[in-house]
């Protein structure tokens, strides 16, 4: 009764975009300040290579991050 | 002028006061977190958020839609019935902000429309699959679900973080803050200023105005856009003389998870036309971004507060309305709508008065 009444599709589809927007987001971003935190102590201790791996890593999160809220933006805005 | 006109301008008038309010009263919700995480100092924090709310209004308009065409009949109603719902939810908004009992401007809005379309048209006018499917079933949801997302999303922040100096990564989130407070700002615009072209939208075709299934206008999304702005800078100054004496104190990384899990929500929902009190989700992210910390955080009188105002809010709107409608009904023209709007600001302006006088509360 209640699914003939409610569209289930859209709530389903607002509760897994809500999750994935908001832990996707988190988790990237997270990775990047992970990546620019261990890049300034490789950077410390000489380790270039690691620093470069980390640099990359924060650099990687930083644009996933960045494309995650341009992609919502454009999702909100062409509906 | 008709007289038609002149209580259409009136609806209008009182929708964008509505507006107004509340940007003026949700500043708090949407800039609290980056204030007290010093991820933006106050002056900026607001000015940038009255900025995001006015752009926000822009990038969406199904929850407008919803408003106007999913909640009532808006071919079987007047503008006179417009205006007893919009009264009626500054009325209970007004009661509610005097005696400090918990409340909800979105749910007030509906609840007081529907009250006042129910004794003007009878309940044939009422969409019940509408309200039950598009804002009774996502108002519970989404609180809910903000405070599932802030939960693990602090979980997530935490664990792949893990033992690294605290120094960097605060400054790391605090900037992060900058982005996910922009996105907060963004959605409230999105969701709240809609609700607001929803109503005016509404007013417009019971009036005859524009056809039932017409666009909303443009000078609508701009007017609704700017008093939600101007709301939000004016609430703002109010907050930064009372900082640092009831924000919840939160860590940098708590702060960017509440607001993403928040604006997630709110955009998620303001997407598929769900019309949402954009408190109780931020509330809930919030509660989320403790409980995930430390379970003994959250403050669960916050929770009950948010239950009571789901029980309270639509039913005391509703019968507002619908007395606010009744009384207007016994003058002809627009004599009652004009002495409804003369008696409510006088009402108003003696509450703020003795409001004052007794001490402003801050909202939490």
């Amino acid at each position: 009764m209640l699914a003939t009444i409610v569209d289930t599709e859209a709530l389903w589809q607002t509760v897994v975009g809500a999750a994935v927007a908001g832990l996707g987001t988190t988790l990237v971003f997270s990775l990047a300040i992970l990546g620019l935190a261990r890049l300034a102590e490789a950077n410390r201790q000489g380790r270039t290579v690691e620093a470069s791996l980390f640099a990359a890593l924060a650099a990687l999160g930083l644009l996933a991050t960045a494309g995650a809220v341009v992609f919502a933006l454009i999702v909100m805005t062409s509906k | 002028m008709s007289e038609a006109d002149l209580i259409l301008g009136i609806v209008v008038a009182t929708a964008l006061a509505f507006d107004f309010t509340n940007g003026f009263h949700d500043t708090a919700n949407v800039v609290a977190t980056s204030i007290s995480t010093r991820a933006m100092p106050p002056r900026i924090a607001v000015g940038y958020a009255a900025v995001l709310n006015f752009a926000g209004a822009f990038i969406s308009l199904e929850v407008a839609a919803t408003v106007a065409n999913d909640v009532v009949d808006a071919v079987a109603i007047t503008t006179t019935v417009i205006f007893a719902g919009l009264v009626g939810a500054i009325a209970w908004n007004l009661i509610t902000w005097y005696f400090g009992l918990p409340s909800s401007s979105s749910h007030a809005l509906i609840g007081g429309v529907v009250g006042a379309t129910f004794v003007a048209a009878g309940a044939d006018a009422i969409f019940g699959e509408g309200i039950l499917g598009k804002v009774l079933i996502p108002a519970v949801l989404a609180p809910i679900l903000a405070f599932v997302v802030g939960a693990l999303a602090i979980v997530i922040c935490y664990r792949t973080i893990g033992r690294q100096r605290p120094g960097p990564v605060s400054r790391g989130f605090r900037y992060g803050q900058i982005l996910s407070g922009g996105l907060l700002a963004l959605a409230h615009g999105t969701n709240d200023a809609q609700k607001t072209m929803g109503v005016i939208t509404l007013a417009l075709i019971a009036n005859g105005s524009i056809a039932s299934d017409a666009e909303v206008p443009t000078w609508v999304v701009v007017s609704a856009a700017s008093a939600i702005a101007l709301g939000t800078y004016s609430g703002g100054w109010r907050i930064i003389r009372t900082m640092g004496t009831r924000i919840i104190k939160m860590d940098p990384a708590q702060g960017f998870s509440a607001q993403g899990a928040g604006a997630a929500v709110i955009l998620a929902s303001s997407h598929f036309g769900y019309p949402l009190s954009t408190t109780q989700v931020i509330a809930g992210g919030v509660m989320g971004a403790g409980a995930g910390k430390r379970l003994s955080a959250v403050r669960w009188g916050v929770a009950g507060n948010i239950v009571s105002a789901w029980l309270l809010t639509l039913p005391a709107a509703a019968l507002i309305g619908a007395g606010v409608y009744l009384f207007t009904d016994l003058f002809p023209g627009a004599v009652g709508p004009l002495l409804v709007s003369v008696a409510g600001v006088a009402a108003a302006a003696a509450a703020f008065a003795r409001r004052i006088r007794r001490g402003v509360p801050v909202p939490a």
